[in-house]
């Protein structure tokens, strides 16, 4: 427990990667927004998405754990298990740090009436339905997923090469093109938006979380075969 | 004494090449071992399945009699910073240091430190930035400060100018002594390493052509120096592996011992001995072991 502990300690030694390179994103994106917002002269509340611009960030920190950090971590007589949680358990941690800056920054924008301009990059109404637990819970799953996704990519292509890695992709491709061909010929567009509409953003995220751990599932077994 | 290491038939194929073919090896503990090959006989494939970075194909491996694979109480007392090791995007060595740190039970930070200041690292630099001296640099430091019961290094003078490399020596035998391990120091260059290591493990196609105590090989050749006729009809009919001349004055290195009588007689034409070339001998033994000799240099 104390070596993944230190996993944890590891992957933070240098606190740019998990935490200052986020947030000057977040920053920077909303900054922008709210100039953006400044010049559209219209008195209805302005909404943009700018509050995703970290999140893809994620998906770099995802990647470059696996083929940057994991090699180093073989020279540190670390096990793979113990790299695996520890590295996992960072990223739960840096993402429910990205979903506490986003529920503060909805709280700025409430306090401040959307920088003064009535803009908003956080407090976005459907977002907010289940308040701010489900907000947070959201902005956690989408970051988590994000870097669960770059992770396990980079493991795969580690582990078992690039053709493999295609391959995924192509099948998941084909599988979610699949779905929509069904949801078309059965007519099942109408249930399926009605049923996004009753489980909300935090349903949604939910489900989410199950699809992560499943992937977190996936790339621990082609972790374990993984070289640096 | 138990083996720290050991391995039985140990084969790593990729795709249709054998990197490592059939070896078997022990290795003993609180002696520095020479792993010696050319580029691509196998050296670091070798150190890796030991720590379990890479994976054998077949085979046994026995690290403190048990296998190194997500084994912590093996991997704890192992540390293998390669030759090409990657660190963590846009760290410094500071940061590599401090992680290092976390991790290795027998870690000395004032042995770090100082070898910081010896090898001039600068700690606050990006890894990628370092010049290929320095990253070798820090892969000594972690390496020697570790102070892990077995120690790999690989290649590890790669880039370092000739004082840092005698400093990376002087301070692995001074620390070696005071706190006796095994060290198991992966070379191409092998009279450079020659009179550090003292055991020779050579390595070559994949296969261990010889392992044995350094003095030990030494003693498998002589070399004769002395007037250059003199020399040569001393050495006609023998099995030389080198000739140097210089003037009328020749050095030939033969193969075989030489006993009291012979040795007697050699005093007696004037001629002296002199200590044999670990490189000449182990390049010359690679090419009798069956190894398609094309050219003469293992570099």
């Amino acid at each position: 427990m104390r070596r993944i502990a230190n996993v944890v300690r590891l992957q933070m030694i240098n606190r740019q990667t998990f935490i200052w390179t986020p947030l000057i994103i977040l920053v920077g994106a909303t900054l922008l927004s709210v100039f953006v917002y400044a010049m559209i002269p219209v008195d209805t509340p302005k909404y943009g998405g700018a509050a995703n611009a970290p999140l893809w960030y994620f998906l770099a920190i995802g990647i470059g754990a696996m083929t940057y950090t994991f090699p180093f971590s073989q020279a540190l007589s670390i096990t793979r298990r113990e790299f695996f949680l520890g590295t996992m358990l960072t990223a739960v941690l840096a993402s429910a740090f990205m979903g506490v800056l986003f529920l503060l920054g909805a709280g700025i924008e409430v306090a401040t009436h959307g920088y003064g301009v009535n803009g908003y990059v956080f407090y976005l109404d459907w977002l907010w339905e289940a308040g701010p637990f489900g907000a947070f819970v959201v902005y956690f799953t989408l970051a988590l997923g994000l870097f669960v996704l770059g992770f396990t990519g980079a493991t795969i292509f580690k582990t078992w090469g690039l053709t493999v890695l295609t391959i995924s992709w192509v099948v998941v491709a084909l599988l979610l093109i699949g779905l929509v061909f069904l949801a078309t010929r059965l007519g099942w567009w109408g249930g399926f938006w009605e049923g996004v509409m009753t489980l909300g953003a935090l349903g949604l995220a939910l489900w989410g979380l199950v699809v992560i751990a499943g992937l977190m599932g996936i790339s621990f077994l082609a972790f374990r075969r993984a070289t640096p | 004494m138990t083996a720290v290491i050991e391995v039985q038939d140990l084969t790593k194929t990729y795709k249709d090449k054998n990197a490592l073919d059939r070896v078997t090896l022990s290795l003993e503990p609180g002696a520095i071992y020479g792993l010696l090959g050319r580029n691509g006989a196998g050296k670091t494939t070798l150190m890796s399945i030991l720590t379990a970075q890479n994976f054998e194909t077949s085979g046994t491996v026995r690290v403190f009699g048990e296998h190194p694979f997500e084994n912590a109480r093996v991997l704890n007392r192992t540390c293998f910073v390669r030759e090409s090791q990657k660190y963590p995007d846009d760290a410094t060595p500071r940061h590599a240091f401090a992680a290092a740190r976390l991790f290795f039970p027998n870690w000395d930070q004032a042995l770090a430190d100082e070898l910081i200041g010896e090898f001039q690292v600068p700690l606050k630099q990006r890894i990628k930035k370092l010049s290929r001296g320095q990253l070798s640099a820090v892969g000594v430091i972690i390496g020697l400060a570790s102070r892990a019961e077995i120690t790999f290094f690989d290649e590890p003078y790669l880039g370092l100018d000739a004082v840092a490399r005698q400093i990376f020596y002087d301070r692995l035998l001074e620390d070696y002594a005071e706190h006796p391990r095994t060290v198991i120091l992966s070379s191409h260059l092998i009279d450079e390493v020659a009179n550090l290591i003292e055991k020779v493990i050579v390595i070559d196609d994949g296969r261990i052509i010889l392992n044995e105590d350094t003095d030990a090989v030494r003693d498998r050749a002589v070399t004769v120096i002395g007037d250059a006729a003199k020399v040569d009809a001393w050495a006609s009919g023998r099995d030389v592996l080198h000739r140097d001349a210089l003037g009328n004055v020749a050095s030939v290195t033969v193969l075989g011992r030489l006993s009291a009588a012979e040795r007697a007689e050699l005093a007696d034409a004037g001629l002296d001995l002199a200590p044999v070339s670990l490189q000449q001998l182990v390049i010359r033994l690679s090419q009798k072991a069956g190894t398609p000799a094309e050219t003469e240099e293992v570099r």
